[in-house]
């Protein structure tokens, strides 16, 4: 069996987040990085010197960094650590926190400090984006993350308004969220009955994808501290447990969806999901689950990615926008945080979505809590040619 | 005319003679307008590196005209308001040619504001409006005191700051006893220890100042509030903050490899060939190593095309720069997945269409097929995606 | 821990100053070929692989996520991949972990690298400074290395003749290797007078540009022999980060290194380095390095680097029998090429190298400037 019993239970005991905004001149990189730093330890309560090791995750040619580990030291704190960095796409933020988990499961450190920033205003970032795809070929054909084939796929199944209200609606809702928590990049305060205008008047980026649909460009950092069982017991802490997290690649595609349907196309979301519920019994995920912080970069995308990731069939997911269930006080909340269309410093945004799922469960996330109990979270990565990550995060250890 | 964030919109005209940048402004020739609402229209003429603007109703033959609202204005230009927010909400409009526009954050360095003096009285009444905001409720566990303050002098006054069950209120008067008192001759004192510029050990050796009451909780303050914070900052122009500017190049050689390689010598040829995958049978365009699904070496070439259907077609309004090149592409462009013929499902081919043909352009779906196409073939093929210059509608 | 995860097989390229004519998925194909025909792993959910993890770097691949290139030729369609962003050998760090936390039970290692695409490789790693300071200073790996060559060479009594004659071994020893950079063979004098890149390094002292890819299939302990009937046991791995910026250092400390060896050794029950191992492999990017990284993992005393290299210690502790980095290998993945040579001498497939009955050994990494950060691993028979 591939998936084998965890070697012993971890833990997230401590998360630290910058502001995230476009207007970060006043750090460099180490000390926004510093920041995030500073508030996860002040959080959990412990000084740099009880973290064994750290894992440091943003991606490369954003900034222009080569191995930006060396330079950060001054704010991650790894002088004398262990250190490592490990990164993956815009998946990357939840890449580390696995690779945490991980590496506090294995035995070999019992606490483990993820950290994922990355400070756009930096560089280009479509332009960067755009450096991913293959130098002879789709390099010159692409424009960075934004593509509308997902609205022109949403159009075609449900229908032109509804399809546009759909978005706009989750769009919305997304800005609502982001305006309760205080470290979100963009808040517009838009209303719903501004549907209607924004559907019409925001700019096209391509197709209709819109400017209003797509995520912010933000600087930020965010840190986790991973702990094991057995120390948060020494140090009478309360974690919140990782129960199991999945990642799903695939190679480079110029087809996101299919365009026939006699060649459906597999989508690595429902294939993660489906791997991590069966083999952790969830057999009805949309009852299970409390919170979901899922990366959302975009409207129309994460709009048909509640499909993907619950496993639902037909029009379920645009009844769950349209109902207002994803609200903060609905019935299966995602993203009270705002998401990454509210902030989106792409290295840490993974990252992100797992710490903002932990104090969802810990109930410490102030004006953006749930007011319910929150037992069992969910958080996503996205990134690369859709690759995806799924982490399941639990107040009890009672699996 | 009325300000916002403390700055007038007439003074970020009236200062952009001095702050504008020839080396910004190289080869620009252009008019760009400025209509704010409720507040007038300017006009920006750049030609030789030299501009001029003037307050006219007049906005014909400009490039672009940006339509806002004064508070967007001023807030975007003193970074207050973040522009990419303005302009998704449609909160910060451009008419007119939106490359144009881009060139003038160019040929400006910021605008930073001047700061109006604030007098003694100015500070008090911001010094006591903010204590509620810096109070700190998590370090006022079970703490029940009140701090009053008597201050003498021409702006003088009387206040108490009440810490009761995590709250914290504020008062303009002193009643019955409080805790402990906090008593300054001059108003001017309390302000200038307040911002740090004289420390209370020598106002109160001086007599200017003194405490009666739980004098240790006097000490205590700074335990409950955060730092009083001064607007006006130094008291001088806000510090600019340097941001280095560079462009990173590093030449790179990408060897294309025999696969590759071999599919690019064919376009040399005016022909497409793909990999086909022994294990599933699907074809790859361009043709690369390995079926990613069956994860074995493929070696069945194919000639394929090179006329196909549009199976989809990216309508691009933003165009970002290219990585290799820096250059911009024209906008709106279409990027096609073509069905070339021969290809089966999603075995689509990426590339671009004739623009001026993008609005004619049909998509196909399931038997339906889209707009017939065929490749424009480039006259010096070197073996590269530019080979093919575009595809355009087959007719 | 008391728990082993097995090393099952290892494959490579031979290492080239330029594979021109081959991009990084032709480099990497016949490794995971050569992988899946050792061994009979497949891709099964539940037997095969799942997750893999892969070593490259955007800078190099002048590519944003550079393993988002490399995708199909490593298996990863439908499965876990992520990339180790920093010098391979933590990889074997990171897979161990993913092994022993009970997630995986079978991990694929992969990486490449190819210095001969970008024009100027010193240039890339000049990006590794800060923006501000020390970029602009035209700091490099190669400079910033100087500094410290020349303050270790004054410690441990290292002479310009000592560095020529650790370049004449490593030569000597990679004509036994066939997977070693081809290149003539020089004498002392040619290393004496190749000319000085920055004092007191030389153009003879410096790693030659290379072209290279791997494969390695790990697995835990209990599977092992599902898939090799030679596993070699990787029993202890440790690693460290120093300060960024030179001047805040003790350049010829071996801070990293000595705290990266102390955490392997006692995870490997290592009590004594200088007899314990039958072989060794450092990351010798420049000559100096070789004596310098011996004293950081304890296996010549300190400061004793010159009197090391007279006694004929490197030949004595089978150090570097494959020529080293300074007969080929990238910068990014010099650690992992040093235990893959490891795992050949320990699995008896050395060749004219092979060290007899070879039971235990060390391998070195390190990026950054000046050894910044350390690595190492300890594999056992």
């Amino acid at each position: 069996m591939a998936h084998r019993k965890k070697n012993r239970n971890v833990g997230i005991v401590g998360v630290g987040q910058t502001k995230y905004s476009s207007h970060r001149e006043d750090v460099n990189q180490p000390e926004m990085i510093h920041e995030a730093v500073s508030l996860a330890l002040e959080n959990a309560g412990i000084g740099l010197n009880d973290i064994d090791c750290i894992v440091h995750g943003n991606m490369e040619l954003f900034e222009m960094v080569f191995q930006p580990d060396l330079w950060h030291v001054i704010g991650t704190g790894a002088y004398g650590k262990s250190q490592y960095r490990i990164t993956t796409g815009g998946t990357v933020g939840a890449t580390i926190a696995c690779a945490a988990d991980n590496l506090v499961a294995s035995g070999m450190y019992d606490i483990v400090m993820a950290i994922g920033f990355e400070k756009l205003q930096e560089g280009h970032t479509t332009g960067g984006i755009t450096n991913m795809a293959d130098p002879l070929w789709f390099r010159h054909l692409q424009t960075g993350a934004l593509t509308g084939t997902k609205a022109y796929d949403m159009i075609r199944e449900f229908g032109e308004e509804r399809a546009n209200r759909a978005a706009m609606m989750y769009r919305i809702i997304m800005d609502k969220h982001a305006g309760l928590n205080p470290n979100a990049h963009r808040s517009f305060g838009l209303e719903f009955d501004q549907m209607g205008d924004l559907i019409k008047n925001s700019p096209k980026l391509v197709g209709d994808l819109k400017l209003i649909d797509m995520c912010s460009q933000s600087d930020g950092a965010c840190a986790v501290i991973f702990m094991s069982e057995e120390k948060a017991k020494q140090l009478s802490m309360k974690p919140v447990w990782i129960r199991d997290h999945v990642t799903v690649h695939r190679e480079e595609i110029f087809h996101l969806f299919g365009y026939d349907e006699k060649y459906p196309i597999t989508m690595t979301h429902t294939l993660a999901a489906e791997r991590l519920f069966k083999r952790n019994g969830i057999a009805k995920p949309l009852e299970y689950f409390d919170v979901f912080e899922m990366y959302d970069p975009a409207s129309w995308w994460a709009v048909d990615w509640i499909r993907d990731f619950f496993l639902l069939k037909g029009d379920e997911h645009l009844r769950l926008v349209e109902n207002k269930d994803i609200m903060i006080d609905g019935k299966m909340p995602i993203n009270p945080s705002g998401g990454v269309i509210g902030s989106n410093p792409i290295g840490a945004t993974a990252l992100v979505r797992v710490a903002e799922a932990a104090m969802q469960i810990r109930g410490d996330a102030g004006k953006h809590q749930i007011p319910r109990p929150v037992n069992h979270a969910l958080a996503s990565g996205f990134g690369g040619t859709m690759w995806t990550v799924l982490m399941m995060l639990e107040k009890e250890l009672n699996w | 005319m009325a300000e916002y964030f403390g700055v007038k919109v007439e003074d970020i005209f009236n200062t952009m003679q001095e702050r504008f940048r020839p080396e910004g402004a190289q080869g620009v020739d252009a008019s760009f307008g400025y209509d704010i609402t409720g507040e007038g229209k300017w006009k920006l003429t750049v030609r030789d590196e030299k501009m001029t603007i003037e307050q006219t109703g007049d906005l014909s033959g400009c490039a672009v005209v940006t339509v806002t609202d004064g508070e967007t204005f001023v807030g975007v230009n003193i970074g207050k308001v973040d522009g990419m927010s303005a302009f998704s909400s449609g909160k910060f409009k451009a008419e007119g040619d939106l490359g144009a526009l881009g060139k003038t954050a160019k040929m400006f360095r910021k605008f930073v504001p001047l700061k109006k003096e604030m007098s003694i009285r100015d500070y008090l009444m911001d010094m006591f409006g903010t204590v509620a905001s810096r109070f700190k409720a998590g370090a006022a566990e079970g703490v029940d005191v009140v701090f009053a303050f008597d201050l003498g002098g021409e702006y003088g006054g009387k206040w108490s700051v009440i810490i009761k069950d995590k709250t914290c209120r504020v008062i303009d008067r002193i009643e019955g006893k409080p805790t402990v008192k906090l008593e300054f001759m001059d108003a001017k004192d309390y302000v200038d220890f307040s911002l740090g510029k004289i420390d209370a050990q020598s106002l109160l050796a001086a007599g200017r100042a003194a405490v009666a009451g739980e004098i240790n909780l006097a000490l205590k303050w700074a335990e409950f509030f955060d730092k009083y914070v001064d607007p006006m900052g130094s008291g001088e122009k806000e510090q600019e903050l340097l941001v280095l500017k560079k462009t990173i190049s590093v030449e790179q050689r990408y060897a294309t490899g025999p696969v590759m390689g071999k599919f690019l010598n064919g376009l040399k040829d005016k022909k497409i060939i793909g990999l086909k995958c022994s294990g599933c049978g699907k074809i790859m365009l361009p043709a690369v190593e390995v079926c990613a699904d069956c994860r074995v070496r493929a070696s069945e070439w194919v000639e394929v095309g090179p006329k196909g259907q549009v199976r989809y077609m990216e309508y691009v309004y933003y165009a970002s720069p290219d990585p290799l090149t820096g250059e911009t592409r024209e906008t709106p462009y279409g990027m096609l997945n073509i069905l070339l013929d021969g290809c089966k499902g999603n075995e689509t081919f990426a590339h671009l269409v004739r623009r001026d043909q993008i609005d004619r352009i049909q998509n196909g779906w399931n038997e339906a097929s889209g707009t017939r196409v065929r490749p424009v073939w480039s006259k010096n093929r070197t073996g590269s995606i530019h080979d093919i210059e575009y595809f355009e509608i087959d007719e | 821990m008391g728990k082993r995860v097995a090393i099952c097989a290892v494959s490579q390229i031979k290492m080239d100053s330029d594979y021109w004519y081959m991009r990084f998925q032709n480099m990497l194909l016949p490794c995971l070929e050569s992988i899946v025909e050792q061994t009979g792993v497949t891709f099964d959910l539940e037997k095969g692989i799942r997750d893999i993890i892969t070593n490259s770097d955007d800078v190099f691949d002048a590519r944003t996520i550079s393993n988002n290139g490399v995708t199909d030729v490593v298996g990863a369609h439908f499965r876990g991949e992520e990339k180790m962003a920093q010098e391979g050998i933590n990889g074997l760090g990171y897979a161990m972990a993913s092994i022993l936390s009970g997630h995986d039970d079978v991990i694929l290692f992969m990486g490449h690298c190819k210095e001969s695409q970008t024009e100027n490789r010193l240039m890339n790693t000049n990006l590794a400074f800060d923006p501000f300071y020390t970029r602009p200073l035209g700091l490099d790996f190669l400079n910033a290395s100087a500094f410290q060559a020349r303050e270790y060479m004054k410690k441990s009594g290292v002479t310009d003749e000592h560095l020529a004659k650790v370049v004449v071994r490593s030569r000597k020893n990679a004509k036994k290797n066939p997977n070693a950079i081809e290149s003539k063979q020089v004498t002392l004098k040619e290393v004496m007078k190749s000319p000085l890149l920055a004092d007191p390094i030389r153009q003879l002292h410096q790693w030659p540009v290379t072209d290279w890819a791997f494969g390695m299939l790990l697995c835990c302990e209990e599977r092992a022999k599902e898939f090799t009937d030679n596993p070699v046991w990787l029993t202890g791995f440790g690693n460290c980060m120093d300060s960024f910026f030179l001047g805040d250092k003790d350049l010829t400390s071996n801070f990293s290194l000595k705290k990266a060896s102390e955490r392997a050794y006692k995870m490997a029950g290592i009590k004594d380095p200088k007899r314990d191992f039958d072989v060794v492999e450092l990351k010798d990017l420049f000559a100096y390095q070789l004596p310098m990284w011996a004293e950081g993992v304890g296996i010549v005393d300190e400061n004793k680097g010159g009197e090391w290299i007279d006694g004929d210690g490197p030949d004595k502790q089978n150090v570097n029998l494959s020529g080293g980095m300074l007969s080929g290998s990238p910068l990014l993945l010099g650690g992992v090429a040093r235990t893959i040579e490891c795992v050949l001498q320990l699995r008896g497939e050395a060749g004219k190298r092979q060290v007899k009955g070879a039971k235990r050994a060390i391998a070195q990494g390190t990026y950054g400037a000046a050894g910044q950060h350390q690595a190492v691993v300890i594999l056992e028979k």
